[in-house]
């Protein structure tokens, strides 16, 4: 079995580009679809009343910046009311030394939101001015600081964003989950057709009349390919966790686990498919239609939530990248755990199970 | 040593072999002869326990193997008809892996492939990918991942299909090698007669799923004792002076050459002449005339009706 296993490395190390090619296109699809930036910031237009000082606006700016929802841009007044006139911007903000005034159009969700916020952002700060006027011996902000680090009580408030159903979504994350999951299936799939090769090739049935039992040289080909699906969706994972501060959730087991049961279940069905086809030429024609149509209805390219038609509902349930991504949102957006994304595990798991069983029964029916 | 026993099978009702038994005595080298399609692949696939047999046995050394397929698979050597190596890879590492997989480690794994190298010829181009072989190379690499383990049964399938005479020519000096010198049991399936002429001290000759007859090539070629063959060499053909001696009473077996006809004759019929006028009636123009005793391929004529080659 080892034999085998290597065997598959040292062709890989011999081709690399196929497998190479997945790994660089999945980058490339949640760079350019996710970015590298936070594309969920709203970005808001500043200009500066007359007697505001540079200085001054610099203050405020690094304040206001520190939020991660909404990104402040220093700019003329003229090009800000421009940009809000020819509707490039909703809104614009209007430093002035102890007050704001927002330029708008209309009074929609980012008004509201945006407005909250530089007001929640003014008021604080007003007062601790206030505060330290008064108390000019004592460093009131450090104080404050030391106090909020022990917190004599914590409010926790959990916010759903989304639309009107109130089901979670994080751009960002959707795009890294369902572009790495999709792409982790070319990657699995076309390794496997290794198996398809060699029986084509006729080295399978020279591996058959060797002193090697069936389920070694089975078991060789299918952890090769689960391992290098399994690697492929860890390295992009931390790649965008650590190179563009992605953040996939804190339990790393449980992602752990997640990649490797999807991983199960992508090989598995792999070779169910390798079971229906005739040929090498039919598999790799079925591979990209099978790949892509799982990925849609299962949620990979958008989420299911906003998908209406009950049909397409009841068939993303019979995806594996359907359960893949349920579990990933769930310890990336709530923060679960192991026992919490054990129901899509399980699913995952037999789903592998079965497949992997009717896959492996129909290629020796059909060798027999 | 290796024998089968009423060994048939059949794919979705059709069959493929039926009853063919057949027997390897140690260090012997035996041919299976036939045409494309006579059943010879299904019949060593089953003796090598690549495929089940739908009835019969294949028995090693007096023990079934056919439910413990582990016991002739260590000493069995399969050379398939096809290719079957990892082209990407070079060829060293093809046989390291396939000396790998029959348990073969560290120091005796490398001196077996060196010693396989030197026997096929190909030292000098180990460590080249094997894609960039030629046939005739690849062939012989083919034939080198079964020797490996130095098996004590070699099984080749077609072992020369497609190579270069040069090659084919070593390949089978290697194969009579390995049998007289290192008294290995051959068992060699083939459409090439002048190969299994060459090779192997028994014929088993097979058609339609069927052994037809076997015996040495002496015991074959004695079917044919009271026979005789006449080799006609034309300027070019003439389908309807063919047509003729093959309805003619006097002769046996008519069949095309490439360079004219072949008839199989009574021994001593005085023909000859007549064939000449006959001839003449047709305004052809022989070129040569050759009377000779029968070969296997005409052994295989008679008993099957159609050339090996069909």
């Amino acid at each position: 079995m080892i034999s085998i296993f290597l065997l598959q490395w040292q062709r890989f190390r011999r081709e690399p580009l196929l497998v190479l090619s997945f790994f660089g296109l999945t980058i490339f699809f949640v760079f350019f679809l996710a970015g590298s930036a936070n594309t969920n910031q709203i970005t808001v237009q500043t200009y500066l009343e007359d007697d505001v000082s540079q200085s001054s606006a610099d203050e405020w700016l690094t304040v206001l910046n520190q939020s991660e929802t909404f990104r402040f841009e220093l700019t003329e007044e003229e090009d800000a009311r421009s940009a809000v006139m020819n509707g490039e911007a909703s809104l614009a903000l209007q430093l002035r030394n102890d007050n704001y005034r927002i330029l708008v159009t209309v009074d929609d969700q980012n008004y509201q939101l945006v407005n909250g916020y530089v007001q929640q952002v003014f008021q604080e700060e007003l007062r601790l001015a206030e505060v330290e006027s008064s108390l000019e011996s004592v460093e009131i902000r450090d104080t404050i600081a030391q106090e909020l680090e022990e917190p004599v009580l914590t409010v926790t408030s959990d916010t759903i964003a989304g639309d009107d159903n109130g089901f979670l979504y994080d751009a960002r994350l959707h795009t890294l989950f369902g572009m790495t999951l999709f792409f982790s299936v070319y990657t699995m799939m076309f390794s496997l057709t290794n198996v398809a090769e060699e029986k084509r090739l006729g080295t399978w049935d020279r591996l058959i009349v060797s002193p090697l039992r069936k389920w070694e040289v089975y078991l060789g080909h299918l952890l090769y390919c689960f391992l290098i699906g399994f690697l492929q969706i860890l390295t992009i994972f931390l790649f965008f966790e650590y190179v563009f501060q992605f953040n996939i959730g804190a339990n790393f087991g449980a992602i752990l686990l997640i990649i490797a049961c999807y991983a199960f279940a992508i090989v598995s069905v792999g070779m169910l498919l390798i079971g229906l086809v005739r040929t090498t030429q039919q598999l790799q024609a079925v591979i990209p239609i099978v790949a892509t149509a799982m990925a849609m209805i299962g949620g990979a390219f958008w989420p299911v939530e906003i998908v209406s038609n009950e049909i397409m509902i009841i068939l993303s349930k019979a995806m594996p990248i359907f359960y893949g991504m349920e579990a990933l949102k769930g310890v990336a957006y709530l923060d679960q755990g192991i026992l919490e994304i054990s129901e899509p595990l399980a699913i995952m798991f037999l789903f592998g199970v079965f497949s992997m069983g009717i896959g492996i029964n129909l290629m020796e029916r059909r060798a027999s | 040593m290796l024998e089968t026993e009423e060994l048939s099978k059949q794919f979705k009702g059709k069959i493929a072999v039926e009853g063919v038994n057949l027997h390897l005595e140690r260090g012997e080298s035996v041919g299976l002869l036939g045409p494309n399609g006579a059943g010879k692949s299904t019949t060593i696939s089953m003796i090598s326990s690549l495929i089940k047999p739908t009835s019969g046995d294949v028995l090693l050394d007096g023990k079934n193997v056919i439910k413990d397929p582990g016991k002739i698979r260590r000493v069995l050597g399969v050379v398939p008809q096809e290719i079957a190596l990892y082209e990407e890879l070079t060829a060293y590492e093809n046989l390291k892996f396939f000396g790998r997989i029959y348990g073969l480690r560290g120091k005796a794994l490398e001196k077996n492939i060196e010693e396989v190298f030197e026997l096929v010829g190909l030292t000098d181009r180990q460590k080249d990918i094997v894609k960039t072989y030629s046939g005739g190379m690849k062939r012989r690499i083919n034939i080198a991942a079964a020797l490996l383990h130095e098996p004590e049964v070699l099984i080749m399938d077609e072992p020369t299909v497609g190579i270069d005479p040069q090659s084919r020519s070593h390949i089978l000096e290697m194969v009579r090698e390995l049998n007289l010198k290192k008294g290995m049991t051959v068992l060699y399936t083939s459409h090439y007669m002048e190969e299994v002429e060459r090779l192997c001290d028994r014929v088993y000759i097979m058609d339609h799923g069927r052994i037809i007859s076997s015996g040495t090539k002496d015991e074959l070629k004695s079917i044919l004792s009271s026979e005789e063959t006449i080799m006609i060499d034309l300027d070019r053909p003439y389908p309807d002076l063919y047509n003729d001696l093959k309805q003619h009473d006097g002769i046996l077996q008519t069949m095309e050459t490439e360079t004219g006809l072949k008839l199989i004759v009574p021994k001593g019929s005085r023909l000859l002449g007549e064939l000449f006028q006959i001839a003449d009636r047709h305004q052809a123009k022989v070129v040569n005339v050759h009377v000779q005793t029968p070969t296997l391929e005409d052994v295989f004529l008679h008993l099957t009706g159609r050339k090996l080659r069909d």
